[in-house]
């Protein structure tokens, strides 16, 4: 345990554990909302229009990761009519993955960027979490769980049947604006901390494991932030403790969880 | 046996003139006329598919595609406060309750009709009172038929003066049947119901059939 000590001197592995704290208590919470949705291949989608946006931030000079944010923000509530129909955004998610990676390597080869160098930026890493990362990732701490707070009726409506919550009074088409925009800007956040191929590690691992046991959405939204903490903590210090690589330990630790969850059976988790 | 409820909301007049609706190129539903009186009971009988449920669903909004004058209590929905409206004066009991792609629990459910104590009253009468911490999921057919029947009068009690029942009987023994069909015939407000059920049906004071689109009076 000492060298663990030792290791939470360095201010990057201290500002890594504080990003994975911070991200723990949003993300989970974006993972049940993206499982309520239905909508398991935004991050795909995301992913790509990040690279569309850190390929106009190389661009026209501005901040990368800035116009990545942004760019997923409008992606993500430019979709909200889609929700209308049951299929319309799992849908979408595979041509706007198509047209976003076509656009964005477009866009590279006009800007004169190596390509490597712009997917560099997607891979992502704890240990170079940036203050602003972290920054971004308290907005969300912060943001997502007060979304959750307030509309917990309607956003359990909505999540079970988009008709049940319209003819419950329920604005439908603002609050899945809303769920769509948050998506969108946290998973274009939280690839900054594990790379973009391991993001589910933070956002679905813990809102799967939390399907298994939870009976409502309050239920649900609880042990998705207990998973998310477990998982990641848990991961990132015995990834520290075996000297690998924490991005990978963080998704091996949550996976085997979750399939350990799954393997009990039914009955049990239902006593 | 009927539920009694505990006031007398206002009960809402229906009226569609030259009402059509779409599914994309298929006319489902063709020029239908009707005028309910406040306090009305219709039943709609028909074959599947011969355009009942969508004719619900537009009264509600939930059919995008329609065409003709639609008013309740006298006002057409145009605006999302119209349907607002709209949506707070008629209570719903959709053909295929959702059981959930995501958990609900039964007291969710009753609770989301506008006037929970009300709508907890009226499942326990409806038999379905213990299990509110269930998740839908978890509820047979019939059972999911009779909280969706509770959280219509818990819609009613908060004002609703118009009740649209889309088969409310489909998944219902013998008893749920008649017990429905008395829930029904005993509500003071107007009641539309689409039905395959003669119980149900005879106990509307007017009946129409609708095939192909179209809706004839048959009583």
């Amino acid at each position: 345990m000492t060298s663990i000590w030792t290791l939470l001197e360095i201010p990057s592995v201290r500002l890594a554990l504080l990003a994975l704290l911070l991200g723990s208590v949003a993300l989970p919470i974006v993972g049940v909302f993206i499982v309520g949705l239905d909508i398991m291949p935004v991050r795909f989608a995301m992913m790509h229009v990040a690279l569309l946006g850190i390929a106009i931030g190389l661009l026209t000079g501005l901040d990368p990761l800035l116009c990545a944010l942004v760019l997923c923000g409008l992606t993500g509530g430019a979709l909200t009519p889609l929700a209308r129909s049951g299929a319309g955004l799992s849908g979408a998610m595979g041509l706007l993955m198509t047209l976003a990676i076509a656009a964005a390597l477009l866009v590279l080869s006009i800007s004169g960027v190596n390509a490597n160098g712009a997917f560099e930026l997607l891979w992502g890493s704890i240990l170079a979490t940036r203050p602003g990362d972290v920054a971004a990732l308290a907005v969300l701490a912060a943001l997502v769980p007060a979304l959750y707070g307030l509309r917990r009726k309607d956003l359990a409506l909505l999540l079970h049947d988009r008709e049940l919550a319209v003819c419950s009074g329920v604005a439908a088409e603002r609050l899945t604006l809303i769920l769509l925009v948050v998506i969108a800007v946290a998973i274009a956040s939280a690839i900054r901390l594990t790379g973009a191929l391991l993001v589910d590690a933070l956002t679905l691992l813990p809102a799967l494991a939390a399907r298994r046991v939870g009976r409502s959405l309050s239920a649900m939204v609880g042990w998705s932030v207990a998973f998310g903490l477990a998982f990641n903590l848990g991961g990132f210090l015995l990834a520290l403790l075996l000297d690998f690589p924490p991005g990978p330990v963080l998704v091996l630790v949550g996976g085997l969880c979750t399939v350990l969850l799954y393997s009990i059976p039914e009955r049990i988790l239902t006593k | 046996m009927p539920v009694p409820l505990s006031d007398s909301p206002p009960s809402a007049g229906l009226r569609l003139s030259a009402v059509s609706c779409r599914h994309g190129r298929l006319l489902a539903v063709d020029a239908v006329d009707l005028d309910l009186a406040p306090g009305e009971h219709l039943a709609i009988t028909g074959t599947n598919g011969s355009g009942k449920s969508t004719l619900l669903r537009a009264l509600l909004g939930l059919h995008r595609e329609v065409s003709g004058v639609i008013e309740v209590s006298g006002r057409r929905a145009r605006t999302p406060a119209d349907w607002a409206r709209r949506r707070a004066e008629v209570a719903w009991i959709p053909q295929r309750q959702a059981a959930g792609r995501f958990p609900l629990l039964v007291r969710e459910l009753l609770a989301s009709g506008g006037h929970a104590e009300r709508a907890f009253a009226a499942a326990e009468d409806l038999g379905v009172g213990a299990l509110l911490e269930r998740p839908l999921a978890t509820l047979s057919g019939g059972q999911l038929q009779r909280a969706y029947l509770a959280r219509a009068l818990g819609q009613v009690a908060a004002g609703a003066g118009l009740v649209l029942a889309d088969e409310p009987t489909a998944a219902l023994d013998f008893a749920g049947q008649e017990q429905v069909a008395g829930v029904l015939a005993g509500l003071a407000v107007s009641v539309v119901v689409v039905t395959h059920d003669r119980v149900v049906a005879q106990a509307c004071g007017r009946v129409a059939e609708m095939a192909a689109g179209r809706l004839r009076e048959v009583r």
